[in-house]
């Protein structure tokens, strides 16, 4: 798996990080424009998806192929939300301790599956993600079972504008968050899990400490998230936290990108607001999500970070600079 | 006692409905590498193409049943070849194919055919087997007298048989295999197709005797990946064994428990199964 920067001409020191600035900029001014509900609606929905995305990636380039992720999600949902309806305490506070709890869960369940790797470790995180489901079921009086919770203490009031700018600031801060994380030190020996974990435990490096370190970092912050959107919704169902949505979840950093950070910011982006957009089709949207998926597995092997590449040595091949190639 | 012998039945019934399916299933990743998350959903499809060509062309089921079970090996080849070969070897590719798919098929059949009437294919033969302790319906036998039949067949294939040798020469040391002479693109396409084959009829079988759904494909995903662990990668011999213990668990249980009850059951046990025997009956160790 090779790692594919987001290619920007010129320095990288100066333009990447001007670049993203721009961006949130851009970000921040959006509501003096913007005042529909229904698009904030929707930018909200994208924000708390990428923070779910690039905390899954941190999960993923450990080698560990979690298919559970939409469930921590839902265990930070939930335990924020019935904390502050049963205990009545604040969202402020909940929001924070069903962080906690999904990083809790989360280290617990990478030390106990840290024994299987690859495709098995897959599959058993299939099976918690549904005995997540079911224990929520199980647990009826306090979550509402399958047909949700409702009437959740909410944030702020009627206005998504204070909603939106909660959303964006818990969103930079995470992705700043998790990007210094993958670049420092420990963060850096995540990748040498996947590419062998022969070498890695051979140089010194604990696989199951690693591991349990991707999974806890990568829950705090989709438990992190998945409370915040459950004072946003205040309705919470199971199934939205089902491995369906998992599955969704890791189809955005694919087709992001997997080798690149901003992989899963440009694939939950891409795959949330595109098929969104095509709303009006009813039952038949679904198809526009599996259409994208087709063009951008089949076209861009890369994910969609390497498309500005492709194109370029596509561009290069037509101008004649490559020599490489047989006439 | 009567209940313990339709139980029995049943539990025999729905194994082989499992394994069948299962089958295709660990014989494509076994030989093509290819983890064909769609399998479920190919399954599906099986059951309401015999289902339009039963009930809205008014079809003899059996014969229905063989036509389905010609177009979805057809199918089968041509989503090897155009799919899933582009992608030998990339996990994660593939799985974005299957995934694809399975979204294409749900929605296209939920669209179609997924709302209103409940859809049932009308029964393969009918009449209730009748004594003075039990009684049970034929057709749940005759569908698990051919399913052994053809589950026989398999092994008798594909341990007899040269182009079984080869594929389960390729599911051994595929490149030695290749070095051989055998034809790995080849073998790999008519596992796909065969697969399919396995799938369509338990798909056929399956909605007669329970109704069609667009979603079936997802529950029965579950149990392949549920039998495929418990029997382990790379044994036929597993297959059987974990398709004939689910079966039954899912025979059993739901006398005792509630449905939702014996599924998590269920994924209880084969969590524990997997922690403490990661590969399975007879598997070999990934």
């Amino acid at each position: 798996m090779s790692d594919s920067q987001l290619y920007v001409k010129g320095d990288n020191k100066i333009t990447k990080p001007a670049l993203y600035t721009g961006l949130v900029i851009l970000l921040a001014i959006l509501p003096l424009f913007v005042k529909s509900p229904y698009y904030l609606n929707v930018c909200i929905l994208t924000f708390t998806y990428i923070v779910a995305a690039v905390s899954l990636r941190v999960i993923l380039i450990s080698g560990q192929t979690s298919l559970a992720h939409a469930a921590f999600m839902g265990i930070g949902a939930y335990t924020s939300a019935v904390l502050a309806k049963e205990l009545g305490w604040t969202p402020w506070i909940c929001i924070p301790l069903g962080a906690l709890v999904t990083t809790g869960i989360g280290i617990l369940v990478a030390f106990i599956f840290s024994r299987v790797r690859a495709l098995l470790f897959g599959m058993l995180t299939i099976f918690f993600g549904m005995g997540i489901i079911y224990v929520i079921q199980v647990f009826s009086k306090w979550t509402g079972g399958y047909a949700g919770i409702m009437g959740i203490t909410p944030l702020f009031g009627i206005s998504k504008v204070p909603y939106y700018y909660f959303f964006l600031g818990i969103t930079v801060v995470s992705l700043l968050a998790l990007y210094r994380f993958e670049f420092c030190r420990i963060g850096k020996t995540l990748k040498t899990l996947d590419q062998s974990y022969l070498v890695a435990s051979s140089v010194g490096i604990d696989e199951v400490k690693t591991r349990v370190l991707a999974v806890g970092v990568g829950s705090f912050f989709v438990g992190l998230i998945g409370a915040a959107y459950a004072h946003y919704t205040l309705v919470l169902s199971p199934t939205s936290f089902g491995v369906l949505q998992s599955i969704y979840l890791v189809m955005y950093v694919l087709i992001g990108g997997l080798g690149s950070f901003a992989g899963p910011i440009i694939g939950t982006a891409v795959l949330v607001i595109i098929p969104e957009a095509f709303r009006g089709l009813k039952g038949y949207s679904p198809f526009i999500f599996a259409g994208l998926l087709l063009i951008i597995n089949f076209l861009m092997p890369q994910g969609l970070v390497g498309l500005p590449q492709l194109i370029r040595s596509r561009l290069e091949h037509r101008k004649g600079k490559g020599g490489t190639h047989a006439p | 006692m009567e209940t313990a012998v339709v139980t029995a039945i049943n539990s025999l019934m729905l194994s082989a409905m499992y394994i069948l399916v299962a089958l295709g299933f660990a014989l494509l990743f076994s030989i093509a590498g290819i983890l064909n998350f769609a399998h479920g959903a190919l399954y599906m499809l099986a059951g309401y193409i015999c289902y339009i060509v039963a009930v809205e062309f008014g079809i003899n089921p059996w014969v229905a049943l063989a036509g389905t079970i010609i177009v979805m090996g057809l199918l089968g080849l041509f989503l090897e070849r155009f799919l899933f070969r582009p992608f030998w070897g990339n996990l994660n590719r593939t799985i974005v194919t299957a995934i694809a798919i399975i979204v294409i098929l749900e929605t296209g059949i939920n669209v179609s055919l997924g709302a209103g009437v409940l859809k049932q294919i009308p029964d393969f033969a009918s009449g209730l087997i009748e004594t003075s302790t039990f009684r049970f319906s034929v057709e749940r036998l005759v569908i698990f007298a051919v399913s052994a039949i053809l589950l026989a067949f398999m092994v008798w294939f594909i341990t007899r048989t040269k182009l079984g040798l080869r594929m389960q020469a390729i599911a051994q040391e595929r490149e030695g295999a290749s070095l051989q002479g055998i034809n790995i693109y080849r073998v790999a396409a008519f596992t796909f197709a065969l697969g399919c084959m396995l799938a369509a009829v338990a798909g056929c079988f399956m909605g007669s005797l329970y109704n069609l759904d667009p979603f079936m494909g997802e529950l029965m995903l579950l149990k392949i990946v549920e039998v495929v662990i418990l029997g382990g990668v790379g044994s036929i011999a597993g297959i059987l064994v974990g398709g004939l213990m689910l079966g039954t668990i899912d025979a059993v249980l739901p006398q005792f428990v509630s449905g939702q009850a014996t599924q998590a059951i269920a994924l209880g046990i084969i969590i524990l199964f997997l922690l403490v025997r990661p590969q399975g009956f007879f598997g070999r160790l990934v």
